[in-house]
């Protein structure tokens, strides 16, 4: 099984390939630092560019850019308590604190080092279970694809907290996006309103860039935001004199890499939700707990261990069942797509080598975090907090236009995402949840197609989709996900009322 | 209708609401023209989303009958509408002057108009920007930009 793991690895030495994965982490640090931008952001900007490269090293770049930014999300957090990302919030718990006392250099070297290790764990994790589990995949035939579908969509939807009408609103909206174009089996024309640009479906890419890129350069434009910190003096140690010191925190390490990695598998949690937990548990677990928010190293390795810890793990039920643990890890599926390789049961057979080779660029990704952000390089990515904003803003909608442009050599693409952004832009401030969006759009298709063979083999009967056990299995899991958070939320309401 | 019932139907909610059951009902009536297996995933979708604008619309309503003030959508609606329309404004010029032109011109005027202002920054970004989309994508991947539709005929 885990063969075709070491056969993957010569391939993603070779020179472009690695090269990708360097990069990917650069640029995800440079963005990750840049309080306002995030790792999503980045990778919808990225997709576009990535269509003429060979699939590894677009997705070495994506693997890099995942990894860097959510260690670049702690530079920000450090040394303005602003998170760079929304993972790296509890990281400005004792992260700032201790930049305030002349400890900025070593608390984001404890955050390096930290990422570091949450990141190889869960690069591990993803290369230890998701071949066995895409072996059981491999035996669903098209009914229980279709509840695989269905499944993945609730998950996200009722897991990922907040409204549950709205996360269905986002959901709908995403099938519907995904019916748009020609019928797959009678080709007749479905919402095209005459645009043959539209026969073809909607890019995912097109809805990714408009979704994901545009609400947060509107974010960057809308509010003025001052950085009058000095950067230039850290106070920063070669990191290896001070590795020594952070062996003390081996336990907290282990314990929040489990945690981000268990937070990464669930659908719809996050890097935020790894972080806090493992924060809590940290603290707890801590002799000292007084101490924590006031400038404790050791919350700031808890908080970041978790949240790169969940980087890959996310990637288990994406890449094995075509169901994102994260936000991040929706618009990577894009990414795979956008290369021809469909996420689910068949990615593993079909395409052995990109999706092996993808797991060691996760692990190479997360080793290049101390080298690349280390002693030296922290001061310099420090010192981008200094950028000014607008004109960041100016040159990513310059990049934006650039990459959906170039999907198909035409301007019709760039209005269509112009409106998914504004879209997008409502939502987010209306507190829609968009992975269930883009997620939608994936599974909506594959859903349809699915559905419609069943019930061809099945000669119209509906009764085919609940025909097997394995079909049965996924609509019990698909209701538990949908009954589950209501009778918590009821359990709470009636232990809130008892006091 | 009363000032406070008016206020109560310009919640950001309710206007989403309300924008999505008109858009979907209108999206509705090409379904019938399909064939049934054909328009079963799109129907459903858009009377779900129908169903659940209403659950929307009343649960705010519930809250605006008890008080509740909602959120503002931003802080700053103007910067918001010139951010949008600058943007929009880019790709119309895109389209109809050509790529580089506009490029040219949107980069420093973002930049200036919300607040970054020094010139010889602005005017080496510019430069900077240019100079490495051409290099690469011009050059490097041989892509092709828009040259105007103005300029075409």
């Amino acid at each position: 099984m885990y063969t075709e793991l070491l056969h993957a690895l010569p391939n993603v030495l070779g020179f472009s390939n690695f090269a990708a994965v360097v990069i990917g982490v650069i640029a995800g640090i440079v963005v990750g630092a840049m309080p306002g931008l995030s790792a999503t952001m980045a990778i919808s900007v990225l997709v576009p560019f990535t269509f003429g490269l060979d699939p590894l090293v677009a997705l070495g770049l994506m693997a890099g850019i995942y990894n860097g930014a959510m260690y670049g999300g702690a530079i920000p957090s450090v040394l303005l308590r602003i998170p760079g990302t929304p993972a790296a919030v509890a990281t400005t718990f004792d992260g700032y604190p201790m930049a305030q006392r002349g400890e900025g250099g070593y608390a984001l070297q404890v955050a390096v080092v930290s990422s570091s290790i949450g990141g190889i764990a869960s690069a591990f994790a993803l290369m230890l279970l998701a071949p066995p589990l895409s072996k059981v995949t491999l035996l669903f035939g098209p009914s229980e694809v279709f509840w695989v579908a269905v499944f993945g969509l609730c998950s996200i939807i009722f897991l990922l907290g907040g409204n549950p009408v709205k996360g269905l609103l986002s959901a709908c909206f995403g099938v519907f996006v995904s019916v748009v174009g020609a019928d797959p089996i009678y080709g007749s024309d479905r919402y095209t309103f005459g645009f043959l640009e539209l026969l073809d479906g909607i890019s995912i890419v097109i809805l990714l860039v408009g979704l994901y890129a545009l609400p947060p350069v509107i974010d960057l434009l809308e509010v003025p935001l001052k950085t009058d910190t000095d950067t230039n003096r850290l106070g920063t140690e070669p990191i290896w004199r001070t590795l020594p010191r952070m062996m003390r925190f081996w336990k907290t390490w282990l314990r929040s890499a489990a945690i981000g990695i268990w937070i990464g598998i669930l659908p719809g949690a996050g890097g935020s939700m790894a972080a806090f937990m493992s924060y809590n548990e940290a603290r707890r677990s801590s002799k000292n707990p007084d101490d924590w928010g006031k400038g404790e190293p050791e919350g700031v390795a808890a908080s970041e261990t978790a949240n790169n810890a969940d980087t890959a793990s996310a990637l288990i039920p994406a890449l094995t069942l075509g169901i994102p643990g994260t936000a991040v890890a929706a618009v990577m599926l894009g990414g795979l797509l956008v290369h021809g390789l469909q996420p689910g049961p068949m990615l593993f057979r079909n395409n052995p080598d990109v999706v092996f080779g993808f797991m060691w660029q996760f692990l190479f990704g997360a080793i290049l975090l101390v080298l690349l952000g280390g002693s030296l390089a922290t001061n310099s990515f420090a010192r981008l907090l200094n950028l000014p904003r607008p004109l960041l803003g100016a040159v990513i909608i310059v990049l934006m236009l650039i990459g959906v442009y170039s999907i198909n050599g035409r301007m019709f693409d760039v209005y269509l995402m112009l409106g998914f952004g504004a879209i997008g832009y409502l939502m987010d401030k209306l507190k829609f949840p968009l992975p269930p969006v883009v997620l939608g759009l994936i599974l909506g298709g594959f859903a349809e197609e699915n559905l419609r063979l069943a019930l061809r083999i099945g000669r119209g009967d509906w009764s085919v989709l609940f025909a097997n056990t394995v079909s049965q299995v996924l609509v019990l899991l698909t209701l538990a996900v949908i009954v589950g958070p209501i009778i918590k939320r009821r359990f709470f309401k009636k232990d809130e009322a008892r006091g | 209708m009363s000032a406070s019932d008016k206020n109560r139907l310009y919640r950001p909610e309710t206007l989403t609401a309300l924008g999505i059951i008109v858009v979907a009902a209108g999206l509705l009536v090409p379904t019938a023209a399909l064939q049934p297996i054909s328009a079963l995933l799109p129907a459903a979708m858009l009377i779900g989303l129908i169903g659940l604008s209403v659950a929307l619309l009343v649960r705010d309503q519930r809250k605006a009958g008890a008080g509740d003030i909602p959120e503002q959508v931003t802080t700053a609606p103007k910067r918001v509408l010139l951010a949008f329309l600058l943007i929009f404004g880019y790709a119309l010029c895109v389209d109809f002057i050509g790529f580089y032109v506009s490029t040219a011109a949107v980069v420093p005027l973002v930049a200036y108009v919300f607040g970054y202002r020094n010139p010889l920054g602005l005017a080496i970004a510019t430069v900077i920007v240019l100079v490495s989309i051409y290099t690469i994508f011009d050059l490097g991947m041989s892509r092709e930009f828009p040259v105007g539709r103005l300029w075409k005929n």
